[in-house]
């Protein structure tokens, strides 16, 4: 329709493009007057996100323990190959914008064509990011049901999906201890130790599947896991509960207060799935506890003072820097009310990967346009705002990354 | 289909492109304006039927004919119908679409297809709150507080994203004014030389962009967390409901303002025209505008002096309060000294402009007792508050749209609607309205709460004054919008300058053609009516011959 | 054509400054480098604060950088700078007074002991 009324209408001159719409001067004051435009619509965007930067300050300043142990969840490897991949694509879409300035066609549709591929590459890596929360139960809300500390230690089940481990403890959510499953009887163990090993004789296991009270005498054997610390590897890495074959469970004997506050617990590790969903429960006869090592073994490196009578050689070795105090407080269990770490984390990369959807759509529609030979030095408004949108996006991550990822 | 070149210059733009169809795809502005006129018409009609049936219950103490739960209900429509629905969208959409770029002597709005846009949106959110409407209605009150509102079993999901849409038709309508404000005056047409309407819209559409933005987050936090409980208002995971609170009010409080400046703007346009003599310190009113706006981003927490806001904050907001009425008052100053010694009409667009001036007055000087923090911790929540916002929005804001509605009638539909009618409707909203609010102030006062069904005996008189009140402002209002419907097909054909108005669209012709002038229009000194007389055969006013060269601009 | 415009700024010719690509690639190359960086300082600690405070200094910087030449903003009307500081001035304006609010929760309400409040805001007092 407003094709044939500029044919009709022509009062203003050679427009030197067929998009110069007829209710323009020229090229120039519609180019100006798009400009502005766009601007206008960037503020409003910089306030559409500043309620949840207001929400995060917000949260951050009254519960910095939450976000100290909570951001560990997240990977800095990928928060910052996509703030590489977002930079990269800020590139291709500021020079885009110059190709089409320069008549360079070939150059501006193979630019629109990276900046969408390095889209789809955040997008991607996103996708990985919230695939393996889901899969881990570390999410907002309600759902918050992490199958691992921040810092790695097992978490005891609470009917998730994690893979790896399974207890033989049944965890009360509401009382916060072991409703059942926790290893009764004595026998010689250190509580200070918090993770010990001991040869035990397995008398019985027992998997009972989801809902039906099926009882099977071990339809596979569990043996015991090697903890030996793996080479080149640190911290909970190198020390993670190894079956001997990855497909068959492993048990371990731990003395972890948050699992069973009444003693040691078996737990089991297993890294098979048509395990999990079995409450597996181990009953364990004639432990014998390792002999205590008259080297410290503790990771934080032990020290060692002479006790009074009766009381213990070895003492727990207090964490001398703030990192190990950390570290230390990220192997327990999430403070109350973390899942609002992860409100606020899925909210703001939530919104923010949705603007980056739809700047895919609308590079996408000028990626079409500009293999038609549409844009030229006289018209190349939407290449340029489509770009300045873009690096709103981009802007906005520069923010995100360290405010999400990369807090000490 | 398409139109030729001497359509385009010849007929009016109700008659080139006939057809339903066309209308729905236009990029005209002032098609799009009247379409957003009949919306907002019908909305009006809506929002003030739930408001009747809030009334009607309230009429008597105890149960009328619903009880506490369908009570809840009206009241949060009147009020969500209201808001999104008819006063924020009110007067920019349909007066200013239709009018603002032939005020500026352009052919169209800088964006028409998103301003298309902006109307498809504004019918989607309309859709989506009558959807609410038919699903049972919502009851959390048209402002949403969590932690009700993410439990209410009501239909609060199409509610919040109606709304939501609602949001962003005003946001793209305002950036749509702003780049046309910066891009489309003619090159003779500086800031001061602007028609103080434009800068009422300028200021208006600075708040839509940077404010509600954050209605638009906070409305999609409030679905999201209903839907999948992202749990960032909700206490038993760990959040805060009182920043719903902050994020809320940080844009509800500039939308008020976003719905007095139009209305300000209409009544500058209106006491200049019908006093014929030139607006009284006219970049006041322009710069106040415009720091009536940047203040308003500042006051937001004197909604919130009684929810657990800190006293520090509460502190804080009640002195920044304070600071913003100084730009109203500076304004109803200069309408009343433009009044002083005026060649006074009272005619129906200048009777709605003197109801603004002692409604608003009344209004906002209530505003002010409620922001001294001791006086709104006892006032807070009482029909005191509600007498005041409705004396801001309806006395105020409601009243100018009326009056901007029969003064621009003429312009935009070509006839005249009935004179004598309209004055008589204007009589009856002013008496009516205050037969409705006045008594509510005495009421809150005494302790009567707002959103109760059911009170004591001693407020019945009250209660009963303002019904009937009510039911009068009500008639009234809907004799109003009948005659304007009537006057459509059947009203005396209007002039070309009907008023004797100096700002340019009284020089295009009645009604506009397609791109608004055929030839491009001469500026003339703005607000000065000397030049112009009235020819008495058809109350149209003609400029007399110019007798030597003046400078253009105004004070 | 190209080659004119490569290495200096065009004023001008055009509908609006073409970007250099020198500026555009040294702008890319300082905000990668300025990414190692903010992920390297992670690793000292400096405490909490100032942590943050080097991350959000860098991040400014990067958004700087973006700002002026990604987004142009070093050769366009100074009417777009005054825009985007506008913008960021409402949402710091929303984030100070929010903030100013919710520092002043307490998890208790103290009340001063010795004067203690009447009834019926508290105990009645034991004759």
């Amino acid at each position: 329709m407003s094709q044939a009324q500029h044919d009709a209408h022509d009062g203003h001159g050679d427009h030197g493009s067929p998009f110069i719409q007829h209710h323009f001067d020229d090229g120039q004051h519609q180019f100006d007057t798009g400009k502005l435009g766009i601007w206008f619509f960037l503020v409003q965007e910089i306030l559409f996100f500043s309620a949840l930067f207001v929400a995060y300050i917000l949260y951050r300043n009254h519960h910095p323990e939450i976000f100290a142990y909570a951001h560990h969840y997240l990977d800095v490897k990928w928060g910052a190959i996509n703030t590489a991949v977002l930079i990269v694509s800020s590139l291709t879409a500021a020079w885009s914008v110059r190709a089409a300035q320069l008549n360079q066609q070939k150059l501006l549709v193979g630019l629109l064509a990276a900046t969408i591929a390095c889209a789809f590459g955040f997008l991607g890596i996103k996708y990985v990011e919230y695939t393996h929360k889901i899969h881990e139960g570390i999410l907002f809300g309600n759902r918050f049901d992490p199958c691992v500390s921040s810092g790695g230690e097992a978490l005891p089940n609470k009917k998730n999906h994690c893979h790896g481990v399974k207890s033989s403890v049944v965890w009360d959510a509401k009382t916060k201890a072991a409703a059942k499953g926790c290893l009764e009887g004595d026998f010689d163990q250190d509580p200070a130790m918090a993770r010990i090993q001991a040869s035990c004789e397995v008398a019985e296991v027992t998997f009972q599947g989801t809902g039906a009270k099926r009882v099977e005498q071990s339809r596979r054997s569990i043996v015991a896991c090697d903890t030996t610390p793996l080479e080149g590897k640190t911290g909970w890495a190198a020390r993670r509960p190894r079956a001997a074959s990855s497909a068959s469970p492993c048990w371990e004997l731990i003395n972890n207060p948050w699992v069973c506050p009444k003693g040691p617990a078996a737990m089991v590790y297993y890294g098979d799935h048509a395990a999990r969903g079995h409450q597996i429960e181990i009953e364990v006869a004639n432990c014998k506890a390792a002999p205590k090592p008259t080297e410290p073994t503790d990771v934080f490196g032990d020290v060692v003072r002479p006790g009074g009578p009766g009381q213990a050689t070895y003492v727990r070795h207090e964490p001398v820097s703030k990192h190990e105090l950390a570290l230390e407080v990220s192997n327990g269990p999430p403070p109350p009310h973390t899942n609002m770490f992860f409100s606020i984390y899925f909210a703001m990369t939530g919104l923010h990967g949705l603007h980056v959807l739809m700047g895919i759509f609308v590079y996408i529609w000028l990626l079409i346009r500009a293999t038609k030979g549409q844009f030229g030095p006289a018209y190349f408004g939407p290449v340029d705002y489509a770009a300045l949108y873009w690096h709103l996006v981009d802007l906005i991550w520069i923010f995100l990354f360290p405010l999400l990822y990369l807090i000490h | 289909m398409s139109t030729t070149h001497d359509d385009e210059n010849t007929k009016s733009y109700l008659e080139v492109n006939p057809g339903w169809r066309n209308w729905l795809v236009t990029l005209d502005h002032k098609r799009i304006g009247m379409m957003y006129l009949f919306g907002i018409l019908g909305a009006l009609l809506l929002g003030g039927f739930f408001a009747l049936l809030v009334r009607a219950e309230l009429f008597m103490p105890g149960l009328t004919f619903v009880g506490k739960d369908w009570y809840n209900k009206f009241f949060t429509l009147h009020g969500a119908v209201m808001v999104f629905l008819v006063i924020i969208p009110g007067i920019p959409a349909a007066l200013g679409n239709m009018i603002l770029p032939i005020q500026l002597g352009a052919p169209d709005v800088a964006f028409p297809r998103l301003n298309l846009a902006s109307f498809y949106l504004w019918c989607a959110g309309a859709t989506l709150l009558l959807l609410a409407v038919v699903l049972g209605g919502v009851d959390t009150g048209w402002t949403f507080y969590t932690p009700y509102s993410l439990q209410s079993q009501t239909a609060v999901l199409p509610a919040v994203l109606g709304a939501f849409l609602l949001g962003f038709s005003s946001i793209f309508t305002g950036l749509n004014f702003l780049v046309t404000i910066h891009k489309f005056r003619p090159a003779k047409m500086g800031w001061f030389q602007m028609p103080l309407n434009v800068w009422a819209l300028y200021a208006t559409a600075l708040m839509q962009v940077l404010a509600t933005p954050v209605l638009g987050i906070t409305l999609l936090l409030l679905f999201v967390e209903r839907f999948i409980g992202i749990g960032v208002f909700d206490p038993t995971l760990g959040g805060d409901p009182v920043l719903f609170q902050h994020f809320f009010w940080f844009y509800s409080h500039p939308a008020v303002y976003i719905m007095i400046l139009p209305a300000m703007g209409v009544v500058s346009e209106l006491m200049t025209v019908f006093c014929r003599k030139p607006i009284f310190g006219y970049r006041f009113i322009a710069y106040s505008s415009v720091s009536l706006a940047l203040l308003s981003f500042l006051v937001w927490g004197h909604h919130m002096f009684v929810s657990g806001q800190s006293r520090l904050a509460n502190m804080v907001f009640s002195a920044l309060t304070f600071s913003v009425g100084i730009p109203s008052a500076i304004k109803v100053f200069n309408w009343a000294s433009t009044l002083y010694k005026g060649d006074i009409r009272l005619q129906t667009p200048m009777l709605y402009a003197l109801s603004f001036l002692i409604l608003f007055t009344i209004g906002g000087l209530t505003g002010i007792f409620l922001a001294i923090l001791s006086v709104d911790v006892q006032l807070h929540d009482t029909y005191f508050v509600v007498a005041h916002f409705h004396y801001v929005m309806m006395g105020s804001a409601l009243v100018a749209f009326l009056g901007g509605l029969h003064y621009w009638w003429p312009k935009v539909s070509g006839r005249m609607y009935p004179e004598r009618l309209g004055q008589y409707c204007a009589v009856g909203v002013f008496v009516g309205f205050n037969l409705t609010f006045l008594p509510q102030f005495v009421m809150g006062s005494r302790g009567m709460p707002r959103r109760y069904w059911d009170y004591d005996p001693e407020y019945w008189h009250y209660h009963q004054a303002s019904t009937i009140g009510a039911f009068i402002l009500g008639i009234s209002l809907f004799i109003v919008v009948c005659y304007m419907m009537w006057s459509f097909k059947n009203g005396k054909k209007a002039s070309q300058n009907p008023w004797g108005g100096t700002t340019l669209e009284w020089s295009a012709p009645t009604p506009p053609t397609l791109y608004n002038f055929p030839e491009p229009p001469e500026l003339h000194e703005l607000y000065v009516y000397d030049d112009l007389v009235e020819d008495e055969a058809n109350g149209n006013w003609v400029r007399k011959p110019a007798s030597g060269s003046r400078p253009a601009g105004g004070h | 054509m190209a080659s004119d415009h490569d290495k200096h700024d065009d004023h001008g010719h055009g509908l609006a400054h073409v970007a250099s690509s020198k500026t555009l690639l040294g702008t890319w190359i300082t905000l990668m480098f300025l990414t190692v960086i903010t992920v390297t300082a992670t690793r000292i600690d400096l405490g909490p604060s100032y942590n943050l405070a080097l991350a959000m200094a860098i991040a400014v910087v990067k958004a700087t950088l973006v700002l002026l030449f990604f987004m142009h903003l070093r050769y366009d009307k100074l009417f777009h700078s005054v825009l985007v500081a506008g913008g960021i001035l409402a949402a710091a304006l929303f984030v100070g007074f929010a903030l100013m609010d919710s520092s002043q929760y307490q998890q208790t309400i103290i009340w001063d002991p010795s004067h203690p409040p009447l009834p019926p805001f508290g105990p009645i007092p034991v004759p």
